[in-house]
């Protein structure tokens, strides 16, 4: 089935930049901190960024921190504003500039790989979620509930999906009111976004349900569950990881342009999508606040996009090399 | 033939009420009355009862569920798509003094697609593996992951703010009242030419991969290698045995595409400040304004699934196999 030689390179890459940026983004509250990695204070050294993280504490500059001995890569909060230094260019004191109110580029953008990251990949798990069992289910079962999925997945397919998003956004505000912005927009592009996944594992499943392999766990008395689970789900995943790569990188982008219209995750929360939103009024002046959040944007729906064709080419050697 | 058209635009409208249905339920099932989240959103929190009553009675939300759908039919069936919340003007008219816009913005977008990923296609697929197919496949496959919105923004910094050849947003400059027709033209697509390459960028891209495999696919079909071997060069060949069995898939693409391309009409309108109905939906959102939201659902909605039956058409009237399927 698969050809284990070789490794696309493709998948290659992408597995690397995915990797750099889920490690900028879970080290974003120690690389970009006001607080110094090593600090000497009364009593000897401290490690103030490293004790705030423990403790989950925002990082103010504690008054006892007298002298800082090693600062952290990026020594600034995402938050932090200073208006002696606004509208900074990059590599002078600040990695990438600042912005209007003077906070730096580069740990907002840094500390934006949390939202982005974390959106694509919990939206992508609420998909699976939904799509996996009602894809093996009408595959499975054909008939009528095959009939119903099917009506569902291209119902939602042939809307324009920033628009149903939109539209559910703003008409079911009352419901998910309750929820903070990561968990909603992951809520709401998962639940739009479950229909290729529920379409692919169909395919497979009507397919391998034909199959000697079935036909030999039914005549040993195997459960239609059992049969799934155990036997059909694991030969039907391949063509489900790939849809499952693609639908990060989807919900990526569409995270940004969500808050970059106002409706996803609010300022001054920083994620690339607000970066870029407030970039635009500065755009006569400061060019660097539109391009170091949209190379970072670019990168991460790039790097997911690879992946699912480097999987695409390791999985099933035949539909890739066209 | 006819009765796969009938079914097609059967399922198509079925389709189209199940999501009127969907929005419309939402908005009335999620905690809060429509019209309380509307006022809100425009900062109209201290409301008498009475006028809320008039409000309520005015806009049918006094009525149980399914009388308030069964109205909303009615007047769709009338051509009356209701009074929006926000400004209290009928929808329709709403929707009609902005559609002209949207529409040649997305038309253009689509034409650009054809016209540039056509060429682009052939010329990798002419010499598959040469220095020009390569850095081309790279160039596609990277402005298909460009979100369209950052796009935007770095070809408004490069032409409009840096350059200065291009303007920065709007649809023309000052003093259009006054010009000529053809000065007037010349103005309005000077301006459309940074949204109509945003638009199209991400479809050109995609456009142009799906050309070349295709091409490919059909180049290397035995009635191509046949005509190779009667001494047909390549590029004849390509012309002649891969465009004809190419043609058809790239038309229903560009059918298929359509939904892309509305999404990014959003984003787009709303970065040029362009007045389409990419703005109004933005806005209605804003305002949970239900009635323009519902209209616009309706009408993008429709609008793809006409977009995919034209291309289902075109499809089964080059392609006879289908036509009898």
């Amino acid at each position: 089935m698969a050809d284990r030689g070789k490794i696309p390179s493709s998948l290659r890459a992408g597995a690397v930049l995915l990797l750099v940026l889920a490690a900028l983004a879970l080290g974003a509250p120690l690389l970009a901190t006001d607080l110094p990695w090593i600090a000497r204070d009364a009593d000897g050294l401290s490690f103030p960024a490293f004790s705030a993280m423990l403790t989950a504490t925002s990082g103010t500059l504690p008054d006892g921190a007298e002298s800082p001995i090693l600062a952290a890569p990026i020594p600034h909060g995402p938050n932090r504003v200073d208006l002696r230094s606004t509208l900074v260019p990059p590599m002078s004191g600040h990695w990438l500039g600042t912005d209007d109110l003077g906070r730096d580029l580069a740990a907002r953008v840094v500390h934006g790989a949390r939202v982005s990251l974390g959106v694509g990949f919990l939206s992508a798990a609420f998909a699976l979620l939904v799509g996996v069992p009602l894809g093996a289910w009408a595959g499975y079962r054909r008939g009528w509930a095959d009939f119903v999925v099917s009506r569902a997945v291209e119902t939602v397919l042939s809307f324009p999906t920033l628009l149903l998003v939109l539209a559910i956004l703003a008409v079911a505000s009352g419901w998910l009111a309750r929820l903070s912005d990561v968990t909603r927009l992951a809520l709401v592009l998962g639940l739009t976004g479950w229909m290729p996944i529920a379409r692919y594992l169909r395919a497979e499943f009507l397919k391998l349900r034909e199959s000697d392999m079935v036909s030999a766990a039914r005549a040993v008395g195997g459960s239609d569950l059992r049969i799934a689970w155990r036997h059909i789900l694991p030969s039907a995943m391949a063509p489900v990881l790939v849809t499952a790569a693609f639908a990060v990188g989807a919900a990526i982008g569409m995270e940004a342009a969500l808050s970059f219209l106002g409706l996803g995750v609010r300022p001054p929360h920083a994620t690339w999508g607000v970066l870029l939103a407030d970039s635009r009024e500065q755009i006569d002046r400061a060019w660097w606040l539109a391009l170091f959040p949209g190379v970072a944007l670019f990168g991460a729906v790039l790097a997911c996009n690879l992946v699912g064709e480097g999987l695409r080419d390791l999985l099933d050697p035949r539909s890739g090399r066209r | 033939m006819l009765r796969v058209l009938g079914r097609r635009i059967a399922t198509g409208i079925l389709t189209l009420f199940l999501v009127t249905l969907f929005v419309f339920l939402l908005i009335h099932l999620s905690p809060g009355t429509p019209l309380a989240a509307a006022m809100e959103s425009e900062g109209l929190t201290q409301v008498t009862p009475q006028i809320r009553a008039e409000l309520e009675r005015l806009y049918h939300l006094d009525r149980p569920l399914h009388v308030q759908y069964a109205l909303w039919l009615r007047g769709l069936a009338q051509g009356d798509l209701g009074r929006s919340f926000h400004d209290r003007r009928p929808v329709a008219e709403k929707i009609r003094e902005r559609l002209g816009i949207s529409v040649a913005i997305n038309g253009l977008a689509l034409l650009c697609m054809v016209l540039l990923a056509v060429p682009l296609g052939a010329l990798s697929a002419w010499r598959p593996g040469s220095w020009l197919d390569r850095y081309s496949s790279w160039i596609t496959y990277a402005a298909y992951a460009i979100p369209v919105f950052w796009a935007a923004l770095m070809l408004q910094i490069v032409f409009a703010v840096r350059l200065g050849w291009l303007p920065l947003a709007g649809l023309d400059s000052d003093g259009w009242e006054s010009m000529g027709m053809v000065q007037r033209t010349a103005d309005r697509l000077w301006h459309l030419i940074l949204p109509v390459a945003c638009l199209s960028l991400g479809g050109l891209a995609y456009l142009s991969r799906f050309v070349r495999a295709t091409l490919l696919e059909n180049t290397a079909a035995e009635t191509a290698l046949a005509a190779r071997a009667r001494g047909l060069s390549s590029l004849a060949v390509m012309l002649r045995h891969g465009f004809r069995q190419a043609a058809v898939p790239m038309l229903t693409l560009a059918g298929l595409l359509l939904p892309a391309v509305v999404s990014g009409s959003v984003i787009v309108e709303n970065i040029f400040a362009i007045p389409g109905l990419g703005r109004l939906f933005v806005d209605a959102a804003f305002q949970r304004d239900l009635p323009v939201l519902m209209a616009l659902t309706l009408l993008s909605g429709a609008a793809t699934l006409l977009g995919i039956l034209a291309a289902d058409l075109t499809y089964a009237i080059v392609d006879p196999r289908i036509r009898r399927g």
